[in-house]
C-alpha cells in the first residue's frame, strides 16, 4: 500500500482568528515495506502530516492517495483504510478504555465484524508479537499496567486490525530505558518479519538513526530533508540550524575524529559505533 | 475533525482595543447588567436595540463576526428543540390558534414565547462570549475576586470560588482538545461514529467518554499536586502582582451602559410586551 502525498497544505483552526498554517505544499511518497523516520522540532507539523496518512485528517488542499484511494473522495471507504493504516498515538491513555487488556485489543477486530474465534486468534497473535504474555495479561486490568506495558497494549490494539502500514507517533516518550528497548525491539521485529511499512515519528535522533532507513525532516510545515538516514545525518549543520541534533553516537564519533582517530563516516547505531571505535583505538591516532 | 474550532466560550482573543483595555470589573458588571436586562425584555423592538448594541461592541472589540457566531453552532439543535417545545406547549387562554397537528396545537403566544426565549438564550451566550473573548483569564479572575471580596465578610470563600470557576472554564478547551485526540485514536481502530442506528451510535461513545473521564480525573489530581507544590493553600493572605485601576475609559463605558439601559428600560415600560 504505497502512500502518495502531493501539494498538501493544512491550516489549524481554519477560518477563525487563530488560524495557523501547519503544512505547506508537502510532496512525499512512501513505498511498500519502507521504514521512514519523521523528525522535526516540536510543532513542526509531523503529527498533522501523519494523521493525513490514515484519513484522520482529510486534506484541505492537495491530495493524499493511499493504495490508489483518494482520502478526500466522498465514496472512499475510510473505515477500511484506517484498518489498513494503523496509527498508534503518543499517549496510550487516549486509546485504552476497556476493563481488561484482552478486551481492549479485541476492540479493533470487533469493529471489523470478525467472528469470535478469529478475534481470539488475533488477540493471541498480537499479544505474542508485542511481548505481553497471553496467560498473564489477557484478563489484566488496564489500570494495573506499567507505562511500557500500556504502550505495548496500545500497539497490540492497533496491530490486531492487521495493518499493512503502521504509524507510530512518538511512542517512546516518557518511557524508562528498558521499556524503550523492549518497544523498539517489537517494532524492529514487525518490520523485519512482517514486512509492514513503518512510519516512525520521534523526537529522539538516536532512535530514528538506529531504526529508520529513510528520514523525512519537517521544519515549519515544510519538508527540509528527505533521504537515506546516512545522507540526512551527514547534513549536521543544517540540522542544528533548525533545532535538531545528531544522534549521540555521531557526536561521539565526531569528537574522536577531532582528536585524530580514524573513523568511517556516518556511524548510525551503537553496534557500528562500538566496532569502529574499538578498531580505531587499536589502530591508534592517525597523527601518531 | 476539529472540535476545538467551534468553541468560543472561555477563549481569549488577544487585542488592544478599548474594550480589551477596560478594567475587568467594568466588563463583568456590564455583562451582569446586560444579562439582568435580558431577563426583563419581552418585545422584539427591545431585542432589536439589544442586537444593535452587542453588534457595536463586537465590532469595536475587533472580534470577527463569523468567529463570534461559530460558537453558536453546537448550540443550534438545543435552541431549535427549545423553540419547538415553546411553540406547542405554551399557550394562554384566548390565544389565536395558528395550526394544529395530531395532539399538538401551535398558538401565536407559543410562537412569540418560543422566539423570545430562544433570543434570550442566544443573547446570554453572546454577552458572556464577548466578555471572555476580550478578557484574559488572569484579569477575569482578578476582577471577579475583587468584586466578590465584600462577600468574604459573610463567610463566602470568594477566592476559592473564582479559582474553581476559572479552572472549569479553562478545562472546557483542554477537554475538547483531549476529546479530539481520543476520537481520533478510536477512529484509527475502525470506529465509524456516523454509522449505525441510534443505539449503536450511543454504544460507540463508550470508548470515547471512558478515557475522557479517566484522563480528566487524572489531570485534576495532577493539577492539585502542581498547585500545592507552589504552596497554594487557598485565598487567605494572597496578594496581587497587578492591582486593578479604573480609568477614564471605564467611566465612559459606564456612561454608555447607563444610556443604553435607560433606553431599554424605556422600551420595556412603554411598549406592550408580546407575551
Amino acid at each position: 500500500m504505497p502512500i502518495e502525498v502531493s501539494s498538501l497544505c493544512h491550516s489549524y483552526k481554519k477560518s477563525t482568528p487563530f488560524e495557523k498554517k501547519v503544512l505547506h505544499d508537502i510532496n512525499l511518497s512512501i513505498k511498500d515495506g519502507e521504514f521512514v523516520g519523521i523528525i522535526g522540532p516540536t510543532q513542526s507539523g509531523k503529527t498533522t502530516l501523519a494523521q493525513h496518512f490514515n484519513a484522520l485528517i482529510i486534506p484541505q488542499q492537495g491530495r493524499v492517495i493511499i493504495n490508489n484511494c483518494d482520502t478526500a473522495d466522498k465514496k472512499a471507504d475510510l473505515v477500511k483504510l484506517r484498518h489498513d493504516v494503523g496509527y498508534v498515538f503518543q499517549n496510550p491513555d487516549y486509546q485504552l478504555f476497556a476493563p481488561t487488556v484482552g478486551e481492549d485489543i479485541a476492540f479493533g477486530p470487533k469493529n471489523q465484524n470478525l467472528t469470535g474465534d478469529e478475534i481470539e486468534c488475533r488477540v493471541l497473535e498480537v499479544m505474542e508479537q508485542v511481548g505481553l504474555d497471553y496467560a498473564t495479561f489477557l484478563r489484566r486490568d488496564i489500570f494495573a499496567l506499567s507505562g511500557g506495558q500500556k504502550r505495548r497494549a496500545a500497539i497490540a490494539g492497533v496491530l490486531a486490525c492487521r495493518p499493512q502500514i503502521l504509524i507510530l507517533d512518538d511512542i517512546t516518550a516518557g518511557l524508562d530505558p528498558r521499556g524503550r528497548e523492549e518497544i523498539l525491539g517489537v517494532i524492529r521485529k514487525l518490520h523485519r518479519e512482517q514486512k509492514i511499512t513503518i512510519i516512525y515519528i520521534s523526537n529522539s535522533m538516536d532512535e530514528v538513526a538506529e531504526l529508520a532507513e529513510r528520514i523525512v525532516v519537517i521544519d515549519h510545515g515544510r519538508i527540509a530533508f528527505d533521504g537515506t538516514t546516512r545522507d540526512v545525518f551527514s547534513q549536521s549543520e543544517q540540522l542544528y540550524s533548525i533545532g535538531l541534533e545528531l544522534p549521540e553516537v555521531m557526536i561521539i564519533a565526531d569528537k574522536l575524529r577531532a582528536l585524530g582517530y580514524h573513523l568511517p563516516p556516518a556511524i548510525l547505531n551503537l553496534e557500528e559505533a562500538l566496532d569502529s571505535i574499538a578498531a580505531a583505538l587499536q589502530e591508534g591516532r592517525v597523527a601518531d | 475533525m476539529e472540535l476545538t474550532k467551534n468553541i468560543t466560550l472561555g477563549v481569549y482573543l488577544p487585542g488592544k482595543t478599548l474594550i480589551h483595555r477596560l478594567d475587568p470589573r467594568t466588563k463583568i458588571i456590564a455583562a451582569a447588567f446586560l444579562i439582568t436586562l435580558l431577563l426583563f425584555i419581552r418585545s422584539y423592538e427591545a431585542y432589536g436595540i439589544f442586537l444593535l448594541f452587542t453588534a457595536m461592541v463586537i465590532l469595536s472589540a475587533g472580534i470577527p463576526v463569523s468567529f463570534a457566531l461559530c460558537g453558536l453552532k453546537p448550540m443550534l439543535p438545543v435552541l431549535a428543540l427549545m423553540w419547538v417545545f415553546q411553540l406547542f406547549l405554551y399557550s394562554t387562554p384566548g390565544a389565536e390558534v395558528l395550526f394544529s397537528w395530531w395532539i399538538f396545537t401551535a398558538t401565536d403566544t407559543g410562537l412569540h414565547m418560543g422566539n423570545l426565549i430562544t433570543l434570550r438564550v442566544l443573547f446570554l451566550f453572546i454577552v458572556t462570549t464577548i466578555l471572555t473573548l476580550t478578557t484574559s483569564i488572569v484579569s477575569l479572575t482578578d476582577g471577579l475576586e475583587n468584586l466578590l471580596k465584600p462577600l468574604r465578610k459573610i463567610g463566602l470563600p470568594s477566592q476559592e470560588l473564582v479559582m474553581t470557576m476559572v479552572i472549569a472554564l479553562r478545562f472546557v478547551l483542554i477537554l475538547a482538545e483531549e476529546l479530539d485526540k481520543i476520537v481520533k485514536a478510536q477512529m484509527a481502530r475502525g470506529v465509524a461514529f456516523d454509522r449505525g442506528n441510534f443505539l449503536q451510535k450511543t454504544r460507540k461513545l463508550f470508548p470515547v467518554f471512558l478515557p475522557l473521564f479517566i484522563n480528566a480525573f487524572k489531570r485534576a489530581e495532577e493539577l492539585i499536586v502542581a498547585m500545592e507544590a507552589r504552596s497554594y493553600t487557598g485565598g487567605k493572605g494572597r496578594t496581587k502582582m497587578k492591582t486593578l485601576h479604573m480609568g477614564r475609559v471605564d467611566l465612559a463605558a459606564g456612561f454608555i451602559m447607563l444610556l443604553f439601559s435607560a433606553l431599554i428600560i424605556y422600551i420595556i415600560i412603554s411598549i406592550k410586551p408580546q407575551i
